[in-house]
């Protein structure tokens, strides 16, 4: 099982006609070896970043982010080939006209041949018996298959780890079924942000972000019951 | 969005001639459409390459939809040309210059409709391949391409999009509610597209 590491990790940004820079982290240190970790929060709490900070799409302002060791600001190439990264909106992820060209694409850097590629290519969506849509524009398939095209797309290249940033967000509860089972398959490591609680009580621990911060890092029951919690607190307040 | 709006024809498999044919002569019937509109002067003479091209193109087996889909989204800019140069330099001018403009069009629309998208990049990254001796990378040429591929129906599909939305606030005549959108949701895409290379290690300089 992969080890993401973060440690003292915070992430500033500069915001035009403020003088002190926005807070997205701060302090973040924890381990996670888990094959199934959740994260939720509310929006604006720093899921996203905290995500995205494992594939090297964020660059921590301070501490250090490391993917089985490897530091995920000065091997960024290596981290990327080990994390696969999925988008909430599949639009963002699938830039190639069909899903068989976008499969191929992820392939390029690693395969060279192209008969060869498209064999992988065919392989990876039959996986998720996505081959009788793969010649079909992405905007005409749903937002399931688009969602489970994006998904092929990042699996073909045999990542160890899958961060995935609220992949049913836009789904229909139906297309949320079809995720979570193809999900539940995976062998991969899976780090995932959710709305939907239902699958964070799925998974094996869930960290929970507040204001950037880890408001609570456990089991999933837990994690839930504190995030419910956190969220009547906040509504009671005013 | 209308972004499936695509500019140039998707590839539709086949076993057509055309399919068959070599990449290389395929990009030179696309650079050779491009070199006669400089080259050709009678309205007549492209009108016939364009009566062919548009033959071609459909003994492909890709359609006359996917052919009028491909030619559709340029009319108001064709009108708007061939009315300017006919008003400038007459009738025949006018002619030769939409004719020619059609024949690029149509010239690049068979190419696309005829060769899978990797096959497309794999010939533009074996041209580009002599200039990796001055530090260029090959793939980030086949990638750039795809994107502009990718780029031009979305962002066509975008000025639809927000055409409509400055419809229905009755804002359709005021330029800012047109363009300001339209260049805000480009930068966007931009970033997210570029966000999207970035997470799968695309377009990064090679070891």
């Amino acid at each position: 099982m992969s080890v993401i590491s973060l440690s003292n990790v915070g992430v500033r940004v500069a915001v035009d006609g403020r003088p002190d820079p926005k807070v997205l982290l701060q302090d973040i240190t924890v381990s996670l070896a888990e094959q199934r970790i959740g994260v939720i929060g509310a929006n604006g709490s720093g899921k996203s970043t905290l995500l995205r900070l494992m594939n090297g799409l964020v660059v921590p302002t301070s501490g250090t982010v490391t993917v089985n060791g490897l530091d995920t600001v000065r091997k960024v190439r290596p981290v990327r080939q080990q994390v696969g990264f999925v988008f909430t909106d599949p639009l963002s992820q699938l830039v190639m006209p069909t899903g068989r060209e976008d499969v191929e694409l992820s392939l390029r850097r690693s395969v060279r041949k192209g008969d060869e590629r498209r064999r992988l290519a065919e392989a990876a969506l039959d996986r998720f018996s996505l081959l009788p849509l793969a010649d079909q524009s992405i905007y005409e398939l749903s937002g399931g298959e688009r969602q489970l095209m994006a998904l092929a797309a990042v699996l073909a290249v045999n990542p160890t780890v899958l961060v995935l940033d609220e992949p049913s967000t836009l789904l229909d509860l139906r297309n949320r079924e079809l995720l979570r089972r193809t999900l539940s398959g995976l062998d991969q490591q899976i780090v995932m942000s959710t709305h939907d609680l239902d699958l964070a009580l799925e998974m094996d621990r869930v960290l929970v972000v507040e204001a950037g911060r880890i408001a609570f890092d456990g089991d999933a029951a837990a994690a839930v019951e504190h995030y419910r919690s956190l969220c009547a607190t906040d509504v009671a307040a005013p | 969005m209308r972004g499936h709006g695509f500019l140039l024809a998707n590839y539709v498999p086949g076993t057509s001639l055309v399919h068959r044919a070599p990449l290389w002569l395929k990009f030179l019937l696309v650079l050779g459409s491009g070199l006669a509109s400089f080259l050709v002067v009678d309205w007549l003479v492209s009108a016939m390459v364009l009566a062919v091209l548009c033959g071609v193109f459909l003994l492909t087996g890709a359609g006359p939809l996917r052919l009028l889909g491909a030619v559709r989204p340029l009319a108001l800019v064709l009108l708007v040309i061939g009315l300017f140069q006919w008003w400038q330099l007459g009738a025949p001018t006018a002619a030769r210059i939409v004719l020619n403009i059609l024949v690029c069009v149509v010239a690049a629309s068979l190419l696309t409709a005829t060769t899978p998208m990797q096959r497309l990049l794999d010939g533009v990254a074996s041209l580009a391949a002599p200039l990796r001796r001055f530090g260029a990378d090959p793939e980030r040429f086949a990638l750039t391409i795809a994107i502009m591929l990718r780029s031009i129906p979305y962002i066509a599909g975008t000025f639809a999009d927000v055409r409509d939305s400055a419809r229905a606030r009755g804002l359709e005549r005021h330029p800012r509610a047109l363009v300001l959108p339209v260049f805000i949701t480009t930068v966007a895409f931009a970033r997210q597209t570029g966000e999207a290379l970035a997470a799968r290690g695309l377009g990064e300089a090679e070891d």
